[in-house]
């Protein structure tokens, strides 16, 4: 089972993806700050990280350069989620080292589709 | 005869010493009053036996011999006077010549006089011209001989010696004197701007130059063509302010002739003015003041002594005067018309709001306005004199502020600066600085301070308003964006689970909270669009991409919106179309906007969206267009639809949906980009829509941000 890491801080978010993530066959771990979220991707084994970018303690693009800068996380794929199609938002999260992003709210299709993208290319397992 | 008796030779003697005594006395005397009397006394104390001796010298204006010293006449009235052409001693005059006449009472000429006896007349002259005669005369008859003669015509010719030399004297100094009273005409010109008071000067030298009793000028009035009498003295009455017309009375006649006048009788002349009826005047003596042939005024001087008459050699005197006068009322003319500039343009500087001050050379104000006084808080005593940069430059702008001072001695300087006030209050200001010339010379600059701290306050006041404004719609944007997408999010997935659990009469009404979700964040982030671009924080993310490639994605994305309305939909894009720089993003959002509209106002119509590369000079520039045949605009309605919030009427958002925004902020993101949007459309016939794009969208404007992007 691919297994998924969510940092997310705001609760309904964080409960209304990981519920439609699991509906969809992943297995959703979740952590509520930046910090969390780089402790838990160093301890344990995720296939993909969805990073919220605004988020307590450290925020998401720190997060991301923490990871990218560990050579135990930094093969791991980190899609980045923004609040809105900000402008400068997407370029800050490319240039933190994330993979891809995609902006709130969800569109599941859209979001599955480049979550399958990016672990079909780190040869991690469909759900 | 009692002088017979003395001997032949001590006669020689005596006549010879007496003849010396007499040309001392002669010599000695400096008037010609003086030599007539010293010549009448002489003879009368050297020769015993001349009952009576008189110098008659004559008149030059009508000839009459005057008595001007007498002998033997105690009682003799001053100035006794024979006319010309009477008496025996009038041959003398006519011929030149010394005559003898030994018995008078024989004489046809003879004028019955206490003297009955013998007459000698001698001419007296002067470079030929008879100026007088001597008449000597005794009560007996034939009492004269050779040597009679001979003494009395050595002692004219003394006489005449003397007065020769004394008149000539007299025009020497008088030549003087004209040149003085010329010299204290004009300097009382360059200090005295008065004009009746400088032509009062005139005309009272006049007077006493000439030697007459009065006189008068008056200036010419051009609107009016009249004369208006300034200065006067001693005409009989104070007739300053008389007005003259032309022709009238004899300022009138030379105002009209332009050429000066002499009027021996001025009462008995036909050109006199009632004006002047009841003055004593007898002959008048006129000329017009000219400026080349231009009438500035006139002069008049009178006599008010019958017995006195103007001659030409007064009419040379008076012509000395007229350009005086003419002069001095030209000046003053120029002078008021100058002093009436200055005043408007002085009354110009104290009544505008604009601070004014003047600099000299030496960067020290010479002058300062009221506004000057009131915006730097110096009073004008307080700010001439001392350096402008000390008065209202702080430490921290005082080299900005010379350097300002520096370039306006040169030229114009235009600028925005802050200034301090003297209780040590900045105020900020627009600053004009312009040199001061005059005829040429550099006389130093001028400054105008233009107060905006209100303006630049309300400036700061808009910008935070508008600042805080923007903050505010980021924030609310993002305040209502969290608990939107959980609507949005919780609705859509309750869609998918309520069809899971197989209850799918739920899924219309959960699909409504959806679409209703989504439309209220369109709005949200249009309105977040709008007021970034307003607040300047709209930035551009330009990266180069095939254009063919973005309008097949937008085609697909709008496809189905279209065909909903059945609407066949037709693309038209070039395949060798190429490559732009622009933002994809927002050039996207541009079309898949324009499309949306058209489909949403068209119905079973068409809509096509076409692509193309045109060449305007050198620029080459991309076009996109969205056409469509649906309802179209009004010109009205036209005209609005790039306004914010404006879609064509209020109904139809109601019945169209959409924001109202997407066009606003298509036409900003154009102009950003450095292009542009058209529309072509009529009530009806459809509408059309046109971007144009350079092909390197926003290059210039964003230079930076394209080179990273190219990175």
């Amino acid at each position: 089972m691919t297994r998924i890491l969510l940092v997310e801080d705001n609760e309904m978010n964080r409960d209304m993806l990981s519920r439609r993530l699991a509906r969809k066959g992943y297995d959703v771990a979740l952590a509520i700050d930046g910090r969390q979220g780089v402790e838990m991707a160093q301890t344990m084994d995720y296939d993909l990280v969805l990073m919220d970018m605004s988020l307590p303690e450290v925020d998401g693009w720190d997060a991301t350069r923490q990871l990218k800068a560990d050579p135990a996380t930094e093969a791991l794929p980190i899609i980045a989620l923004t609040a809105h199609a900000m402008s400068g938002d997407r370029e800050k999260a490319l240039e933190a080292g994330c993979d891809d992003y995609d902006t709130k709210p969800i569109e599941m299709e859209r979001l599955l589709g480049k979550m399958e993208a990016l672990l079909a290319r780190s040869g991690g397992a469909k759900p | 005869m009692t002088r017979r008796s003395t001997s032949r030779g001590s006669a020689l003697a005596h006549r010879q010493a007496a003849l010396l005594r007499l040309t001392t006395r002669i010599v000695s005397a400096h008037t010609e009053d003086d030599i007539y009397r010293a010549m009448v006394d002489g003879l009368h104390d050297e020769a015993i036996g001349y009952s009576f001796l008189g110098a008659f010298i004559i008149d030059p204006k009508n000839g009459d011999r005057v008595l001007r010293a007498s002998a033997g006449w105690p009682d003799a009235p001053e100035n006794w006077r024979v006319h010309k052409g009477e008496g025996i001693s009038e041959r003398a005059v006519e011929d030149g010549t010394l005559h003898y006449t030994p018995d008078v009472t024989r004489e046809s000429r003879y004028l019955p006089s206490r003297v009955r006896g013998s007459e000698v007349d001698i001419p007296l002259r002067i470079d030929g011209e008879t100026i007088g005669v001597l008449v000597v005369e005794s009560d007996e008859r034939d009492a004269f001989d050779e040597e009679d003669f001979e003494i009395l015509e050595a002692a004219v010719d003394q006489a005449s010696i003397a007065i020769a030399r004394v008149r000539l004297l007299e025009a020497e100094r008088r030549r003087a004197d004209e040149h003085k009273a010329l010299l204290d005409t004009l300097a009382d010109l360059s200090s005295e701007l008065e004009l009746s008071r400088v032509l009062q000067a005139v005309i009272d030298r006049a007077v006493t130059q000439l030697g007459v009793s009065g006189g008068e000028v008056a200036i010419y009035d051009e609107e009016r063509g009249e004369l208006v009498v300034v200065a006067s003295r001693s005409v009989g009455k104070d007739s300053t302010g008389t007005r003259l017309k032309l022709d009238e009375g004899a300022m009138g006649a030379v105002a009209r002739s332009l050429e000066p006048l002499i009027i021996p009788s001025y009462h008995e002349w036909m050109g006199r003015s009632e004006k002047y009826s009841d003055v004593m005047v007898h002959s008048v003596m006129a000329a017009p003041l000219l400026i080349g042939r231009r009438l500035v005024g006139a002069i008049a001087t009178v006599h008010s002594d019958p017995d006195h008459v103007f001659i030409e050699e007064d009419l040379r005197l008076l012509n000395m005067f007229a350009p005086q006068a003419a002069i001095a009322i030209e000046n003053a003319r120029l002078y008021t018309e100058a002093r009436r500039q200055r005043e408007y343009f002085e009354s110009l500087v104290l009544n505008s709001p604009v601070a004014i001050v003047s600099l000299g050379l030496d960067h020290e104000v010479v002058s300062c306005n009221p506004a000057f006084e009131k915006l730097f808080g110096y009073s004008s005593a307080e700010a001439v004199g001392r350096p402008l940069d000390d008065l209202i430059s702080t430490a921290d702008t005082r080299s900005e502020a010379e350097a300002y001072t520096r370039e306006a001695f040169d030229h114009a300087v235009h600028g925005i600066g802050r200034r301090r006030r003297k209780d040590g209050a900045f105020v900020d200001v627009e600053i004009l600085g312009v040199p001061v010339d005059v005829e040429g010379e550099r006389l130093g600059l001028m400054g105008l301070y233009h107060d905006i701290t209100e303006l630049l306050e309300a400036r700061r006041d808009a910008e935070a308003a508008n600042s805080a404004k923007s903050q505010f719609l980021a924030n609310m944007s993002h305040e209502l964006r969290t608990p939107l997408n959980a609507i949005i999010g919780y609705s859509e997935m309750l869609q998918e689970e309520v069809a899971d659990l197989g209850q799918t009469e739920l899924v219309p009404d959960l699909g409504k909270i959806h679409t209703a979700g989504r439309h209220l964040l369109a709005l949200i982030n249009d309105v977040l669009d709008l007021s970034k671009i307003e607040a300047g924080k709209m930035e551009l993310y330009l990266e180069e991409f095939d254009i063919r490639q973005m309008i097949d994605d937008v085609a697909s994305t709008a496809r189905p919106l279209i065909e909903k309305n059945a609407n066949h939909f037709a693309v038209s894009c070039p395949a060798g179309v190429g490559k732009m720089q622009g933002d994809l993003t927002k050039i996207r959002q541009m079309l898949l906007n324009l499309l949306s509209n058209s489909s949403k106002f068209t119905s079973q119509g068409k809509i096509g969206l076409e692509v193309a590369r045109e060449r305007n000079g050198g620029d080459e520039t991309l076009v996109f267009r969205v056409r469509d045949t649906g309802i179209g605009m009004t010109a009205e309605q036209q005209q609005k639809v790039f306004e914010a919030f404006a879609q064509a009427e209020t109904s139809t958002a109601r019945r169209f949906g959409g924001t109202g925004l997407g066009l606003a902020i298509s036409k900003r993101f154009c102009e950003m980009m450095g292009g542009g949007i058209e529309l072509e459309s009529e009530p009806g016939g459809g509408s059309t829509f046109t971007i144009r794009l350079p092909t390197a969208a926003g290059a210039a404007a964003e230079p930076n941000a394209e080179e990273e992007e190219v990175a």
